[in-house]
């Protein structure tokens, strides 16, 4: 009962959010200069007509407030809209989102894998030369600007040959075998995550570090220690237990963070990912597409929390109280 | 031990110092290199011809018989096309794609520059007449026949009627007038305008459309038919007319097209093109990206720009690809300048009347086009891969006014012009006659590295006058806001593409009520006339030209357009680049040409690996 | 002077600050070290290679350093345009010779060449500007970017987290509401939507200032939701509570006994937030809404290099991404020794 009723209330608290999500981002795209029919305009042979018809499609004649509440109001019924182009909305939302959600996974995936083990070692060999190295490798990849990064990364695929240069999947994709499909994919999706999984590895294992630090000195593992149990038992037994859980809280804005972090990378790779998406829509000022991106976004970024909340409560018998 | 360590870190350290420091001048040897440039001669093969096999009206290709098979996989920039829908194409990916699934009546011939049939057998003018009569036997993907009543419907229900991109509506009204289209039989039909107009002939490319297909949708209105044909649309269903048909959308990854095999062309032994049984369109986003394409041989087909020419050139000898040079583009860039001395609805001037007076000058804006060095923009920007640009007309219009020559870069000139128009330089400083001090903005499309260094370069020549020009990259969106809606704003640095076999085609850029007439932009239904004395003339010559059906009759109109914008310079035109484009060996019957591009005759095209 | 002592223990972070304090100098003394000004430029010379320094003359002897110019050829049949040494004469390099324009303090460069010679260190642009003079004005942008944002976000952090915090209750919630909000935005994509917003037309000193701005508007949100944290647990303790009771109001309390409390995590986080400041300003530029042309930043000049050809055949273009690396790596070294030696568990733990 405890359990549904926090979660009815943290999914009630959610409505506010969305609201001054959407109005902030609907106000600041719709303030900007940013001339959705620019390119049309500078088409020498579309007509006034054309430009005009477009005006009204777009609702560009109407003050800002009533473009708002239209586009609210639709939004509350579940229409996204039509994006500047004319194409739904939905379904260019339902195109990329598989392909971003496959590549945040596994770069997710991989970093986790990786993060963890290396935070965990850092901090048992806290302040010795291997910490030092450790952090200093994993600050490295933090310190490449991701765009430049992954156009190295292009430039190294052409010299080498093995890997394709960007995009997700070969032209003759729908004519492979399953186990063939597996691999020209696995083969797309090496470059963009070895660039993301760089960048997003130090942040997780200087947070795993930290919070391994602060549990070894806690009360508990003193004891476990004083008890004469043996190092590995302790590390691995009492301590990584509780030092894991706070991170995953880190997951819901881990998820966030990868889906504006990828934008560049995605653009770079031509990744068909939701990042790329978004930024092209910002560029352009196509209003439906970047709320409605937007808001897919916070709402997974809520959702992720709330897993991770939800997560908590099953894993940290302490916190079932608080709630 | 640590000691003797660090001792040795250091020499090594100052060791390399040391050899970076210490450089012997060793004369630089550039081996002399064979260049074996072979003229590659290209026999442009006849017109096809009408052969009727069965009772079909075949097209023939006289192009030299190929191999059935293979595919070529070709790059397309941006975000993919956005419709198949031939009626509602708004850019140019969505028009190229659409173009594939659907013929026109006619088309151009890509070495003349006439209008040549295509889904047309054969055409006839005369006067306001134009009759067509169609192939017989020719056949939608579906089976069904191609007849008048789909070219009826396709102009009457959607052209005449502005659905879709009512663009082509517009450009077809002689007057305000539309023509008349009547059904003559079921293998004719007769257009007639409201006058003699000169652009129509080759406005009957319009893609015809099968009206068993659209109809349904046509008649749901407007918003049913935009939605029409979206690329998410199964390919299956989609019924076409052209060489090949959709296979497969990937979004933001590609589009794939396969044979037609009922296509009503053939080949010199009466069979059905086209060759290639794939056409692939990669989705990529910039032309870096292509590049790295191309190189990894993920592509055949790579437009070079300015600095990758010289890379592939040279390499071409050993490599797999061979390269072309398809002269001029028509893509133009220029300075534009803003003549605008209309007020905004506060009553507030969109330009500072002192620089309004400064930029209504002729004189000054002579000094201007005097003062811009464009050699060395083509050498700097476009690493020599361009050619300096006086004209409206692009490099390779057919109506290109060949008198106009240019001139060279001559501060002198420039500066006399400036003493004329009564501007006087103290110190380096440039002052216009009542003592205000010459100095403006100039924006061009941030990110756009090109259009950013000439940029760069216009301010430095320009500051060689005198004059303090700030230079202002903006967002490109915010840009082409403030060239059409706000008009605040000084002079500009921006390109357009040109029509280069229908001057009028560029109507919007030249008339003074052309919704892209961004020097001197009036805002819709603007009832007063004060148009400038050369804007009116060029209106005139717009409307003149239009009406006029010969070559030879419009000619020395367009040549006079030319001339007017050349001595006023409102737009002083910089550089077109040199359109250079390498494809695979492997391809066969690739005929380029400066109109048509490389790979207009996709169905021509043939794989032969052997042959080299 | 306990903190230093300790970070200079550190091996990494002692040449981490090395480094730094050499970049600062350096930019700070463009206008004495770089040879040519920031507007200089040379439109012959386009894309010229690093002029070759020599030591030793062609006769095998010791010389006064010297270098030669070069000559711009286009072979048409190539289309290719090379740059090839004009070996008829020799420009020996100058130490402080005078400076052609004066902008700085000092009217004289640290080092240039002969008068008519040319000497581009790290080749040029395609504007023919001197790439290792721009690198230094450039970083006059890069490197003050991010400590300039967080003199934004660190007054509207704290006193928005410290009054959060402390007042509790419904004030507590709606701010708190707020803040996630703004966090909940994808920062880059609001980052460029601002970016996009800026009127045009604005000199490169306001453009860069709104930049500032503009990221600094991006991150308060994140740090003041800590702040408010500390402050919760901070608000507490018994001298605050001894504050309260002698009637101090509460802004009082916040601003003099409540955030300085803090001070240690803002530092930390200081300087854990400029490399990302430093990203975001190259992101920027790599979309053409950071800093723009003719003004230098590491982020636009590195933009021009993202090209196939240019990092196959103008490598030098390339510095400013590693210098960017460099500065980058740095503060984050930096930012974690501090971290280990101010944060308060850590020095527990090392007693």
């Amino acid at each position: 009962m405890e359990f549904l009723k926090y979660t009815a209330k943290r999914v009630l608290q959610v409505i506010p959010l969305l609201i001054i999500v959407s109005l902030i981002s609907f106000f600041i795209i719709r303030l900007s200069p940013i001339d959705p029919l620019a390119e049309l305009r500078l088409n020498p042979s579309i007509s006034q007509e054309t430009l005009d018809k477009e005006m009204k499609r777009l609702n560009l004649d109407k003050p800002i407030y009533i473009q708002y509440f239209s586009w609210a109001k639709s939004f509350i019924k579940g229409d996204l809209g039509y994006t500047t182009a004319g194409e739904k909305v939905s379904t260019k939302l339902k195109e990329r989102i598989p392909n971003t959600l496959l590549l945040t996974m596994v770069v997710i995936f991989m970093t986790w894998a990786a993060g963890v083990p290396i935070g965990i070692l850092s901090a048992v060999k806290k302040e010795t030369s291997l910490d030092r190295l450790l952090t200093v490798i994993s600050s490295i990849g933090m310190a490449i600007p991701s765009f430049f990064f992954a156009i190295l990364m292009l430039i190294f695929a052409v010299k080498t040959g093995w890997f394709p240069v960007g995009g997700l999947t070969s032209y003759n994709f729908n004519e492979m075998g399953f186990f063939e499909k597996i691999a020209d994919i696995s083969k797309h999706l090496v470059l963009p995550v070895i660039v993301l999984f760089t960048i997003s590895l130090s942040g997780l294992q200087r947070q795993m570090r930290a919070n391994m630090l602060e549990v070894l000195d806690s009360d508990y593992v003193k004891f476990a220690r004083a008890k004469g149990l043996s190092e590995g038992k302790v590390i691995f037994k009492h301590a990584l237990r509780n030092a894991v859980n706070p991170m995953i809280t880190l997951l819901g804005f881990e998820f966030a963070g990868l889906l504006s972090g990828a934008a560049l990378t995605e653009y770079v790779f031509q990744y068909p990912g939701l990042g790329r998406l978004i930024l092209e829509a910002v560029m352009k000022s196509d209003i439906n597409l970047v709320m409605a991106s937007l808001m897919m976004g916070t709402i997974m970024l809520i959702a992720g929390n709330l897993i991770a909340d939800i997560l908590l409560m099953i894993t940290d018998p302490r916190l079932r109280g608080r709630s | 031990m640590n000691k003797v360590f660090s001792l040795i870190l250091i020499l090594v350290s100052l060791g390399i110092l040391l050899k970076a420091c210490i450089r012997q001048d060793i004369p630089q040897s550039f081996p002399e290199r064979i260049i074996t440039r072979e003229l590659r001669e290209i026999n442009y093969p006849d017109n096809e011809k009408n052969i009727n096999l069965n009772g079909v009206d075949y097209l023939q290709s006289q192009a030299p018989v190929g191999k059935f098979g293979g595919e070529l996989i070709i790059s397309t920039i941006g975000e993919g096309p956005k419709t198949f829908n031939p009626c509602n194409t708004k850019d140019a990916t969505s028009s190229a794609m659409a173009g594939m699934l659907y013929d026109g009546l006619v088309t151009t011939n890509p070495v003349t520059g006439d209008v040549k049939p295509l889904l047309a057998k054969e055409f006839s003018v005369n006067g306001c007449d134009y009759v067509i009569n169609l192939r017989k036997g020719i056949k939608w993907t579906d089976g069904k026949p191609i007849t008048a009543e789909d070219v009826m419907y396709t102009y009457n229900e959607i052209v005449f009627k502005g659905l879709g991109n009512p663009s082509a509506m517009d450009a077809m009204k002689v007057e305000g007038k539309l023509p008349v289209i009547q059904k003559l039989d079921d293998y004719t039909v007769k257009f007639t305008t409201p006058k003699p107009f000169a652009p129509f002939l080759r406005q009957l490319s319009y893609p015809i459309v099968p009206k068993h297909y659209f109809k349904p949708y046509s008649d749901k209105g407007e918003s049913v038919f935009n939605a029409f044909l979206s690329p998410n649309t199964p390919p299956a269903e989609i019924i076409s007319s052209g060489a090949f048909m959709l296979k497969e959308y990937v979004p933001a990854q590609r589009v794939v097209f396969v044979r037609n095999p009922d296509y009503y062309k053939i080949n010199l032994n009466d069979n059905k093109l086209p060759y290639l049984n794939k056409v692939v369109y990669m989705i990529v986003g910039d032309t870096n990206n292509e590049i790295l394409k191309f190189e990894a041989k993920e592509i055949d087909v790579l437009a070079l720009r300015g600095s990758n020419v010289a890379r592939y050139k040279i390499r071409e000898p050993e490599s797999d690809y061979v390269i072309y040079n398809l002269g001029p583009d028509t893509g133009t860039l220029f300075l534009v300048i803003n003549l605008n001395n209309r007020k905004d609805k506060d009553g507030k001037p969109y330009v500072n009347p002192i620089k309004h007076k400064w930029f209504a000058n002729r004189d000054f804006r002579a000094s201007i086009d005097w003062a811009l060095d464009r050699k060395n923009m083509v050498q700097n920007i476009a690493l020599g891969i361009a050619e300096p640009l006086f004209t409206a007309e692009s490099l390779n219009s057919i109506f290109l006014n060949k008198y106009i020559k240019g001139h060279p870069c001559d501060l002198n000139v420039a500066e006399e012009s400036l003493k004329k128009a009564g501007f006087i330089n103290r110190e380096g400083k440039l002052y216009d006659a009542d003592g205000n001090r010459v100095e403006f903005d100039l924006y061009t499309n941030a990110g756009n590295l090109e259009r950013e260094a000439v940029g760069v370069m216009i301010k430095q020549d320009l500051e060689n006058l005198g004059m303090k020009v700030n230079f202002k990259p903006v967002e490109f969106n915010s840009l082409v806001n403030k060239l059409t809606n706000t008009h605040d704003w000084d002079m500009a640095v921006m390109g357009l593409t040109g029509s280069p076999l229908e001057p009028h085609d560029g109507k919007n850029v030249w008339t003074s009520s052309g919704s892209l007439h961004m020097f001197n932009q009036r805002p819709a239904n603007y009832k007063i006339d004060d148009r400038l004395d050369w804007e009116k003339e060029i209106d005139e010559i717009f409307t003149k030209g239009a009406l006029k059906l010969s070559f030879d009759e419009r000619k020395p109109l367009y040549d006079r357009y030319q001339t007017i914008i050349y001595n006023q310079k409102p737009i002083i035109y910089l550089y077109s680049p040199i359109r250079i484009t390498a494809i695979r060996k492997k391809f066969k019957n690739v005929f380029p040409t400066s109109l048509g591009g490389l790979i207009y005759n996709l169905d021509e095209i043939y794989i032969d690996e052997d042959k080299n | 002077m306990d903190v230093l002592r300790k970070i200079f223990q550190d091996k990494f972070a002692k040449s981490a600050l090395i480094v730094l304090a050499l970049l600062y100098l350096l930019i700070l003394c463009a206008d004495f070290i770089a040879p040519y000004s920031n507007t200089y430029s040379n439109r012959e010379m386009s894309y010229a290679p690093p002029s070759k320094i020599y030591t030793i003359d062609e006769r095998g002897k010791l010389s006064w350093p010297y270098t030669y110019n070069y000559v711009r050829e286009y072979e048409p049949a190539l289309m290719q345009t090379v740059f090839k040494q004009d070996r008829s004469k020799k420009y020996y390099i100058k130490f402080f010779p005078k400076a052609e324009n004066i902008t700085g303090l000092i009217p004289r460069h640290l080092f240039g060449v002969e008068k008519g010679g040319e000497l581009y260190l790290l080749g040029t642009d395609i504007n023919g500007r001197d790439v290792f003079s721009r690198i230094l004005f450039g970083g006059r942008i890069s490197m003050t970017v991010g400590f300039l944002s967080l003199l934004i976000v660190f007054p509207i952090g704290l006193l928005y987290g410290g009054i959060s915090g402390y007042f509790g209750g419904i004030i507590d919630t709606l701010m708190m509401r707020f803040a996630e909000a703004v966090m909940a935005i994808p920062s880059f994509y609001l980052l460029i939507i601002l970016a996009a917003i800026l009127p045009n037309g604005m000199s490169s000193v306001q453009r860069f200032a709104l930049i500032i701005v503009i990221l600094g508007l991006i991150g308060w949100a994140g740090f003041a939701r800590v702040v408010r944290g500390m402050v919760l647990s901070i608000k507490n303790e018994d001298f605050v509570q001894a504050e309260k009771t002698i009637g101090a109001s509460n802004m009082r309390i916040i601003l003099k006994h409540i955030l300085p409390q803090t001070t240690s995590y803002v530092i930390i986080a200081m300087t854990l937030s400029v490399p990302s400041y430093i990203l975001a300003e190259s992101g920027l530029s790599f979309l053409g809404l950071g800093i723009q042309q003719p003004d230098a930043s590491w982020g636009n000049m590195l933009k021009e290099a993202q090209e196939f050809t240019n990092i196959l055949y103008r490598p030098w273009l390339l510095t400013p991404g590693v210098l960017i690396f460099i500065a980058v790596l740095s503060f984050n070294l930096l930012g974690d020794a501090i971290r280990d030696v101010l944060d308060p568990k850590s020095q527990k733990r090392v007693k």
